[in-house]
């Protein structure tokens, strides 16, 4: 391994073919859209030169403050709904003395595997004015009928909650991966200690599963960031831009005002708060690590 | 030095393997001496241009044949095909153009209630299709990228421009005195819908006022009934919602702010705002209506849950079915008396020169003309005799299959005296005031948004719109 990962030239032909597709497909659109974020373009035209003014405009805009709001409430709502649901019912379904532990594996995944069109008219269903919940409501007798997906300050946070219930399930079997390849030996000499079980979990689990974690919130909080498609279905961004994200912001300027300079700068903003929540992601999590292998190595110092 | 050589063998192969994948069909073999792989290069490169030029001609005069030899040519057409009020024209062009033009197929892709978006994405990839329903902004906008073709000498030579009507002259023509599209729908309106029956069953006259108004909606709220259906969703409902009140106050209506011939501060769009406020909070409108779509809202309507609607003429036709003799339009009320009687002479909606336009870059781009006129014509015709419809943009000297509907007939009785119209959101001219308009409406008709905010917001808006 150590021969084959010192020729340079194998190095170089087993990276180059991702390493191109990465730079055709990703890195340069990226640039481009930065690029045009300095434009005045309407998409099909030859693009003039504007420097910094969508920018200014940008932060001068209402909606930019609204879609960042919507961002970071979207953002947090999923990640802590997924990620608390998701380890509670993966240590739920671990435990081999559980009765119908396969059944829910495959039932907190299906939700994943359906279109997001579909979870949408589904949720729609259920949100609607005359919809199954205040249906519910109204046949129990209470007189809480709710705009759910109307209201201008509520609907963010009951689209977000649609988007982590389909999502949850992805999250759930990271995170039974993760714990699968936790040994039995570290559970069974916990037992031995008198460590009772959600002590066990706390003790064990939940810190062995760092690594995972920090991929969970790393898909969560960027999901949060560009959320855009259950804004689109389910409220069409309404009422009057109240759940926007930066992506809607991108795709209404574009695609209903024909300008996509300002389109692309809300698009650029969206990209660099992705690299930043990354960037202290890592940050946080690097920390930690290395402050467990500097204890790691302390203690062998000692001994 | 072996396994150095097999790593690098192995790397290689699996950089071939893979660009052989994603690559074409085509081979290509790796040539050690430099001078034969130039002289290949250069036969490649005669190969590959005798071959395009030949397939060029090859795919010219094949189109050729195949209009005069019999073999099917596909014209895509990308155009509404949701209700009856699209499906009856469409299918009627359709089996006219079979009789008219024999070798002609048309591939339909059903239009996207989304202003635009989905068509100027095709026009961004370069996938637009041959005839294509175009509204203002997008011959705007695709006349700027020479991707709608001008369509003036078609107009001329098909005698299109002979059968316009008078009053829909101006449609045909863009403000820069070109034809893009061929308009199928002449001047329209919209239309304050009532159901009669709810109105006299709740002791109910048809409201002249607002306060008459107020008084409907306490009624029916307290029947249980909804007294005005609004199907937000669609952005042009609201902004038709807020119309019917502003050309109360001013005239021009939404079309002048538009035109920037008035300003939102005008004191008449700061009444309509304020107005349609304290309508919203009295409850004229469902309180889910800005996640209403049409179809919800039109079977509230025609269910009798809901005792107004407001849609275009084009809806007569569906509501008269559905409800016969109970069901009417109303001149839109006003705040007082005087103005009422004053404003029966504007409609919000009017024509805009929308319709069948054509992809210049089309394989078959002069028969698609051709098609897309004969398909206007056709669409006229339909509307006029399946759709009791009059209001179409050329004479077709063609008669209803049955009488008028007396909706379609007061609507008729009235138009000689419209002195107005203003413009549905389909012809407004700018896309940034057409996008902010839906919008700031929605926000007025949920009741979350106050009427000065609407101002404050759309002042802005209306700034922003030369930039």
């Amino acid at each position: 391994m150590k021969k084959y990962m010192g020729n340079k030239l194998a190095i170089l032909l087993f990276v180059a073919p991702a390493l191109a597709i990465f730079i055709l497909f990703d890195f340069i659109p990226i640039v481009q859209v930065f690029g045009y974020s300095f434009t005045n373009w309407n998409g099909l035209t030859m693009p003039d030169f504007t420097g910094l003014k969508n920018y200014i405009k940008l932060f001068g805009d209402k909606v930019f403050v609204t879609s960042n709001r919507n961002q970071l409430i979207f953002a947090i709502i999923i990640t802590v709904y997924q990620m608390f649901f998701a380890t509670i019912f993966a240590i739920t379904i671990s435990d081999k003395k559980m009765k119908g532990r396969k059944f829910l594996r495959v039932a907190y995944f299906i939700p994943v595997i359906l279109s997001v069109t579909v979870v949408c008219q589904l949720w729609g269903s259920i949100l609607d004015g005359n919809g199954l919940l205040n249906k519910f409501f109204e046949v129990s007798g209470s007189d809480f009928k709710q705009n759910w997906l109307g209201d201008r300050y509520k609907a963010i946070y009951v689209i977000s909650f649609v988007n982590a219930w389909q999502w949850m399930g992805y999250q759930f079997a990271l995170i039974v991966a993760g714990i699968k390849s936790i040994p039995s030996d570290y559970y069974e000499a916990a037992v031995i200690d008198g460590c009772s079980n959600v002590k066990a979990h706390m003790k064990i689990t939940i810190p062995l599963l760092a690594e995972t974690y920090k991929f969970c919130l790393i898909i969560s909080l960027t999901g949060g960031i560009k959320a855009f498609t259950e804004m689109n279905i389910l409220t069409g961004g309404g009422p009057n831009k109240s759940t926007f994200t930066l992506t809607y912001m991108m795709y209404n300027a574009a695609f209903k005002k024909s300008d996509y300079g300002y389109g692309l700068a809300a698009a650029s903003i969206m990209v660099l708060e992705c690299m930043m929540v990354m960037l202290l992601i890592n940050f946080i999590f690097r920390d930690k690590d290395q402050g467990k292998e500097e204890e790691k190595s302390r203690r062998k110092r000692n001994a | 030095m072996k396994k150095k050589l097999v790593s690098t063998m192995m790397s290689l192969t699996m950089v071939a393997g893979l660009l052989a994948g994603c690559g074409s069909s085509t081979t290509t073999d790796v040539a050690t001496d430099s001078t034969t792989e130039v002289a290949e290069e250069v036969a490649e490169e005669k190969v590959e241009e005798a071959a395009e030029e030949t397939t060029e001609e090859a795919t010219e005069e094949k189109a050729e044949e195949t209009t005069d030899s019999g073999d099917k040519v596909t014209i895509s057409i990308y155009t509404q095909y949701a209700d009856d009020d699209t499906k009856v024209p469409y299918d009627y062009a359709v089996e006219q153009l079979a009789e008219a033009y024999p070798n002609v197929e048309l591939n339909l892709i059903v239009q996207a209630q989304d202003d635009g978006q989905t068509l100027k994405t095709l026009a961004a990839t370069g996938q637009l299709p041959d005839i294509f329903q175009a509204s203002t902004d997008v011959i705007n906008t695709f006349r700027e990228s020479n991707q709608i073709m001008v369509l003036n000498d078609v107009a001329e030579s098909t005698g299109f421009l002979d059968k316009l009507y008078d009053a829909n002259k101006d449609l045909a023509y863009s403000d820069d005195g070109n034809i893009y599209a061929f308009p199928f729908s002449g001047q329209e309106y919209v239309l304050w819908y009532y159901n009669k029956q709810l109105f006299e069953d709740n002791g109910l006259e048809v409201p002249k006022t607002y306060d008459d108004l107020k008084n409907c909606i306490d009624t029916f709220t307290a029947a249980g009934i909804t007294p005005l259906a609004l199907f937000g969703q669609e952005g042009w409902n609201t902004a038709a919602a807020y119309d019917v009140i502003a050309t109360r106050y001013a005239e021009g209506g939404i079309k002048d702010l538009d035109l920037q011939k008035a300003n939102i501060t005008d004191q008449g769009y700061v009444d309509a705002a304020k107005t349609m406020e304290e309508l919203v909070a009295a409850g004229l409108y469902q309180k889910d209506a800005t996640t209403t779509n049409y179809d919800q809202a039109s079977e509230m309507f025609l269910s009798g849950n809901a005792a107004m609607f407001i849609n275009g003429q084009w809806y007569i036709e569906d509501a008269t079915k559905a409800l016969g003799d109970n069901v009417d339009w109303m001149f839109y009320p006003a705040a007082d008396e005087a103005s009422y009687e004053a404003g029966k002479s504007v409609f919000s909606g009017g024509g805009s020169s929308s319709g069948f336009a054509v992809n210049p870059d089309s394989e078959n781009a002069e028969l698609a003309a051709e098609v897309a006129e004969f398909i206007t014509e056709k669409y006229c015709e339909a509307k006029v005799m399946y759709r009791h419809n009059p209001l179409v943009a050329i004479n077709t000297g063609k008669e209803p299959e049955s009488e008028y509907p007396a909706m379609m007939k007061k609507l008729s009785d009235t138009l000689p005296s419209v002195t107005g119209t203003t413009k549905f959101t389909w012809g407004l001219t700018n896309s940034t005031f057409n996008d902010g308009i839906q919008s700031e409406t929605q926000g007025l008709v949920s009741g979350q948004f106050t009427a000065d905010e609407f101002i404050s917001d759309m002042t802005d808006i209306m700034e922003d719109m030369n930039d």
